[in-house]
């Protein structure tokens, strides 16, 4: 047995983490609407000894309303669809689709669950999610959002519901061969930490530095016990985006250079998107509009001030806040440096307890997962930390969990 | 162009959704000949025919995937979305059958205006994907549909593209009618009526004597046969040795669905010209 393995999971949203990223040279934008694409893919990260692939998900579309620019504005393909297709052109990885609570009925879920888990030979996991964005709503007959108690007290019951039916279909037809889908959990308000402590099976967080992993592990973990669940059945792996180099100066140049293919105002665009408020009329060299953005934004307040406090008080342009704020998106670690760096990187990590591994965000498609598969997993697997070969058929055993429990109630 | 004989066959199983039985049948299948592969219909739940689509598309290369939909466990959102999803992944072979399993009268046809609707949110040439300009789509293309029927509220626009066949095929059977007036493929057998559609199959037996069905089909009256499938594996050879001689003889099988099969999209059914484009070279 491996001591302190490190599971990785793919996160292979679009065309890749960073917003310019569709337009370097090694991006496939036209890619992300063929299965061709899909393909190489999936069976890129089953080379790479991935856990499993990750997508996420929106029930609104992005530039909906003219709220965001149409650079912002990409398509998506449904998750569940996009795994599924690639189950049947892999055997081992596994597959985790994005799902709202809170606009799907517990019998679609558990219908199309079931489904997915049968068809892959039990290889679904399910990101469990409420859904935040306030545009969803209308999509579905609705004015407004229910308030965020609301939806987590919802998603519990749904969660139940769920799995009670499958539990009922596996006692009607074929065997669902994990019993139900991986149970993941991606929130980090409280809300959402309680609610992770008590269903999830592995969790994806953001954590931007190893002290902020090691206080995330650490607090998840403690809230797991205290629901009496065992915290070593329970995976924890925060984003990490990367962008590698023969040397450490040739990462920084290969990083700049895909910041370069962004102008000025995708900064802008981005933020504005992850802001919830149009700031493309707003002077970059100026201030940051704190009680504007606070005043628009469709998203929750205290989220966004949290966000953009400290940069107002450090006195910060908005233009510089937009860069930075594209350099690190969404809080989540993005590294810089040689695959030996990388891979020193991800083991230190793990021993001090920031982590069970990571979810890859590979910051352009698919040359940043090909990078990764191609020079970092063969020294993880050379240092005894990333598996050579998969245990088992089933996601689960994959992650290397233990048959499954109740979820707590 | 001639017109094409058209073969059709559904099943149903639940059998059919593991891996081991499944990929043997999609083969089977396209071997046979086979345009048209309906998976489930009503009351043979529960498995999600969108998903097994999803899992075929890279199975095939001909073969026509439809989903049996249920509007009264489906959403028209998730709908639209997984079906372009599906769309793209086959390279434009899609197609779905919206079953009312006891859904409340219009239901149904509620479900196939607000899907519609959100397709044509996106027009046919949204993309653009030029790296040197940066442009990734052109937004003024992309709308909101605001359908309101009497069970579906859906404002869109949808956070998916315009399928490639502009909208998947639309298979009503004669079993189970929606009162749609331009569908796609009917279904019906015979002494029932027929639904309006551009395309009508009748229900055969898969051992039936093919001389009769064919000569209807030479005289116009029908444009091919559906098969409903108890026994896919044994079943399939035996439909590919009676009928499919007709298919194999057609002279070009190139293009996606609608082409290959001669369904234009209903100029009623979209305000727009055909399915998304992708750009080239991008």
């Amino acid at each position: 047995m491996m001591d302190k393995q490190i599971h990785l999971w793919a996160f292979l949203q679009g065309i890749g983490f960073f917003p310019s990223g569709w337009m370097h040279e090694r991006a496939n934008p036209a890619g992300v609407f063929s299965m061709d694409y899909y393909a190489r893919v999936a069976k890129l990260a089953e080379q790479g000894m991935f856990d499993a692939i990750v997508f996420g998900d929106q029930l609104q579309s992005r530039g909906a309303g003219g709220r965001t620019p149409e650079r912002m504005a990409m398509p998506t393909l449904d998750p569940v669809s996009l795994l599924t297709a690639m189950a049947a052109v892999t055997k081992h990885v596994g597959l985790v689709a994005t799902v709202s609570t809170t606009y799907n009925t517990p019998e679609m879920l558990a219908e199309r669950f079931g489904t997915m888990e049968r068809i892959s030979g039990g290889r679904a996991g399910w990101n469990i999610v409420t859904t935040a964005h306030p545009d969803t709503a209308p999509n579905f007959g609705e004015d407004d959002l229910p308030p965020k108690d609301e939806r987590y007290r919802h998603a519990k019951e749904v969660v139940a519901k769920a799995c009670e039916l499958w539990a009922a279909m596996d006692r009607e037809g074929p065997l669902l061969p994990q019993g139900r889908p991986v149970l993941v959990q991606a929130g980090q308000s409280p809300d959402g930490r309680d609610f992770a402590a008590r269903t999830a099976e592995a969790i994806f967080c953001p954590a931007a530095n190893i002290e902020a992993g090691v206080d995330f592990r650490s607090d998840l973990r403690t809230r797991i016990a205290a629901v009496g669940r065992d915290p070593d059945g329970v995976r924890i792996m925060p984003g990490l985006s990367c962008v590698l180099g023969g040397t450490e100066e040739e990462a920084r140049a290969n990083h700049l250079a895909i910041l370069d293919l962004a102008d000025d105002a995708l900064a802008i665009e981005y933020l504005s998107e992850s802001l919830g408020c149009d700031l493309t009329a707003f002077d970059p060299a100026g201030a940051i509009p704190v009680d504007t953005i606070l005043d628009r934004t469709i998203l929750p307040k205290a989220d966004i001030a949290r966000a953009i406090t400290p940069a107002q008080e450090k006195g910060t342009p908005l233009g510089d806040f937009a860069a930075n704020f594209m350099r690190h998106p969404r809080g989540h670690n993005v590294f810089l440096g040689t695959p030996e760096q990388m891979a020193d990187m991800m083991i230190a990590w793990r021993d001090a307890g920031a982590c069970d591994g990571f979810t890859l965000q590979p910051s352009y498609m698919p040359g940043g997962l090909e990078d990764f598969v191609e020079q970092v997993v063969p020294l993880l697997q050379q240092r005894g930390r990333l598996r050579t070969e998969y245990p088992g058929s089933t996601l689960r055993e994959t992650l290397g969990l233990p048959a499954r429990e109740a979820v707590a109630a | 162009m001639t017109r094409p004989f058209i073969l059709s066959a559904s099943i149903a199983e639940v059998a059919f959704a593991v891996p081991e039985s499944a990929a043997p049948i999609l083969y089977a299948a396209e071997a046979a000949g086979l345009d048209l592969l309906v998976m489930g219909r009503s009351g043979a739940r529960p498995f999600d025919a969108q998903v097994l689509l999803a899992w075929a598309a890279p199975l095939t290369s001909r073969l026509g995937l439809v989903a049996t939909v249920p509007a009264s466990n489906a959403h028209p959102f998730h709908v639209a979305r997984a079906l372009s999803a599906i769309d793209f992944l086959s390279a434009g072979r899609t197609g779905w059958s919206v079953v009312s399993e006891g859904a409340p009268q219009g239901m149904g046809e509620d479900m196939v205006g607000a899907a519609r609707a959100l397709w044509d949110g996106w027009g046919s040439d949204t993309l653009i994907l030029d790296k040197a300009s940066g442009r990734y789509l052109d937004a003024s293309k992309v709308s909101a549909s605001n359908y309101e029927g009497a069970f579906f509220k859906v404002a869109g626009p949808v956070n998916a593209m315009r399928p490639l066949l502009g909208h998947p095929l639309l298979v009503v059977d004669g079993d189970d009618p929606l009162a749609v007036a331009d569908a796609d493929i009917a279904l019906f057998a015979d002494g029932q009526p027929v639904p309006p559609a551009s395309k009508r199959l009748l229900k055969v037996a898969p051992d039936a004597d093919p001389a009769e069905p064919m000569a209807r089909f030479e005289a116009g009256e029908i444009d091919g046969l559906h098969f409903t499938l108890t026994d896919a594996l044994s079943q399939l050879p035996v439909i590919g040795a009676r009928f499919g001689a007709p298919v194999s003889a057609r002279p070009s099988e190139s293009g996606d669905l609608r082409a290959r099969l001669g369904l234009p999209i209903p100029s009623t059914a979209s305000n727009q010209p055909g399915g998304a484009v992708i750009p080239e070279n991008a």
